[in-house]
């Protein structure tokens, strides 16, 4: 446990080492995140919401996996340098040493910046909750906690699968990022609104739609694609961990087939 | 505890690599043909506790295999291999635990923060009490002289100090087995002489076995009174530096200039002569041949001007070794 709070600590030092850096980049995030959410709330507007969706129940979609993916984000910026550890033998060096490598590739690089997205996707969160009158009981906070951790766990595993991959090629593979950042893209908007095959990938193949949408539907009141949210969104956002024990499972099979670089 | 044990045991040890071969063009987007390379082929040996090994071989000879065996970075095909009496890539995490290893041309260190917070970070990766720690750190800067760099970032080091910052972040936990991969390269002359002091002293003092790889003969000569050599992936020679230095008898060269045109004659064959010019050169075994009667020979042939005797160096030696064993 110290590790991990001195791990942290470390990575928050390291960024006050470049602080003009950090913040330039933190304020990009926020841009850019924001800028989603304006060009959602641009075509909400000029066509009256989506479909049987209001403007603000969009963005009541939009708010939680933005938090969700930017937190994924955070977490993550190892996985996703997993070629560089690779290449700078940091991986060997992991591998020598007394801890999982998996917490090891984790806390070698946390990325605060993306606190910016978090921000946008509370605002989000926030102004739609007023405006649709949401009632935060404890249950509701509770269903939405669960299910944000159900998705992060669920695109953890997607960097997991990635980073399995480039184990063996040594090179970040495209194919994935689309399941990442496409998913991120399509998930912030109610799945119903697109065509099914692309609703049954996001539900059942990369169940994105499980893990937070149904329970997001839940605390709404309504229906996704015609399936009534009742008492299981509670049991859903289970395929999030399930989908990451998975995955963690297949990077253990990898890190044995592990050919390391160089002398 | 102390006596005899061995702390590295490995037997029939195997490890291949596949390798794609990159099929041409197009058409290797789609078909790929793959190689097999033998990393280390049916490898053999033991370790005690407290020895000094050195790990001898051209590049490509399966050192670094056998090193990423040992640590467990990576896992063996087939063949038995105990660090502990653990098997290093199924118990990974506990044989890490006792050992340390140093990759020469890697950073183990964090880039970018002074080395200090690196080495409270490793203080909590392996779990060693604050106190204990304190005092082995003390002990450490004070031998490798880092009391004045504690506080500087990795990246803004000289190699020589980055090499022992290094040395000292492998060694806080008190590991019992110390890996070094080739610690001397790009060192000058005075960085080394201290390293493979304070290299003595840590084995000396406190008993740690180091395993190290090295292309730089006079490390071995200083450091490892055992050393096996590797070629191919296959262990060629396990035994003493002297007895195999000794296999491979030093050749003398001798070089001289007569006054005037004269004619060598009546050497033995063994006498390998060469000429340039007014300069003779004649390379033999001492062994085979006393240094006197060639001496002699020349003497007598002629009015010399000019002698020198030069004897080979260390590394012609290697050299000529690998060209024995086939594989330079």
């Amino acid at each position: 446990m110290r590790y991990v709070i001195n791990a942290m600590r470390m990575n928050l030092r390291r960024a006050a080492q470049y602080r003009a850096s950090f913040w330039m980049q933190t304020l990009a995030q926020l841009v850019m995140t924001f800028g989603d959410l304006w060009a959602m709330l641009l075509l909400a507007e000029r066509f009256g919401g989506m479909a049987h969706w209001s403007l603000h129940e969009v963005m009541f979609f939009f708010g939680p996996m933005q938090i969700a993916f930017a937190i994924t984000e955070m977490i993550n910026r190892g996985f996703g340098h997993i070629t560089t550890l690779i290449r700078m033998g940091s991986l060997d060096t992991m591998l020598t040493r007394p801890r999982g490598i998996a917490a090891q590739v984790i806390l070698s690089e946390l990325d605060p910046r993306r606190i910016g997205s978090v921000a946008v996707g509370l605002t989000a969160l926030i102004v739609a909750t007023r405006e649709l009158g949401v009632c935060w009981t404890l249950p509701n906070i509770l269903l939405i906690l669960w299910g944000m951790a159900g998705a992060i766990a669920l695109m953890m595993g997607l960097f997991m699968l990635e980073a399995v991959v480039c184990l063996f090629s040594v090179q970040s593979v495209e194919i994935v990022n689309v399941f990442t950042y496409g998913g991120r893209q399509t998930c912030q908007y109610p799945l119903d609104l697109y065509p099914q095959w692309l609703r049954i990938t996001f539900t059942f193949v990369i169940p994105v739609g499980l893990c937070l949408q149904y329970p997001i539907c839940h605390i709404l009141g309504k229906s996704l694609g015609g399936v009534e949210a009742r008492a299981w969104v509670w049991l859903s956002p289970l395929a999030g961990p399930f989908f990451l024990g998975l995955m963690w499972l297949l990077w253990r099979w990898g890190l044995r087939h592990y050919r390391s670089t160089g002398s | 505890m102390q006596t005899q044990e061995n702390i590295i045991e490995v037997s029939g040890l195997t490890k291949r690599y596949r390798r794609s071969k990159g099929g041409k063009g197009f058409l290797g987007l789609f078909r790929r043909e793959t190689e097999i390379i033998e990393g280390l082929t049916d490898c053999s040996f033991s370790v005690n506790r407290g020895e000094i090994v050195g790990l001898l071989g051209p590049n490509g000879a399966g050192k670094s295999t056998t090193v990423k065996l040992l640590t467990g970075i990576l896992t063996a095909d087939s063949g038995d291999c105990r660090v502990f009496g653990l098997t290093p890539w199924l118990e990974r995490r506990k044989a890490a635990a006792h050992l340390g290893a140093v990759f020469g041309q890697r950073m183990q260190l964090w880039w970018d923060v002074p080395i200090l917070d690196s080495f409270r970070l490793l203080r909590d990766i392996y779990a060693v009490p604050e106190g204990k720690w304190k005092r082995r750190l003390d002990e450490l800067t004070d031998a490798l002289e880092l009391q004045n760099l504690l506080q500087t970032p990795i990246r803004q080091m000289s190699l020589g100090q980055r090499m022992r910052a290094e040395l000292c972040g492998s060694l806080l936990h008190e590991p019992e087995l110390l890996f070094l991969d080739e610690p001397t390269i790009g060192l000058d002359a005075v960085s080394k002489l201290r390293l493979r002091d304070f290299l003595k002293r840590e084995n000396a003092d406190r008993g740690t076995t180091i395993l190290l790889t090295t292309h730089d003969m006079s490390d071995m000569l200083a450091l490892c009174p055992r050393v096996l050599v590797l070629g191919r992936g296959r262990l060629l020679y396990d035994g003493a530096l002297d007895a195999l230095l000794r296999r491979y008898d030093t050749l003398h060269t001798l070089r001289c200039i007569f006054d005037r045109e004269t004619t060598l004659s009546g050497l033995p064959a063994s006498v390998r002569v060469q000429r340039e010019d007014e300069a003779w050169t004649l390379t033999f075994a001492p062994a085979e041949i006393p240094v006197g009667e060639v001496l002699e020979k020349i003497l007598s042939s002629g009015k010399v001007r000019e002698l020198t005797l030069k004897e080979q160096d260390s590394d012609e030696l290697v050299a000529r070794m690998y060209g024995d064993m086939k594989l330079a």
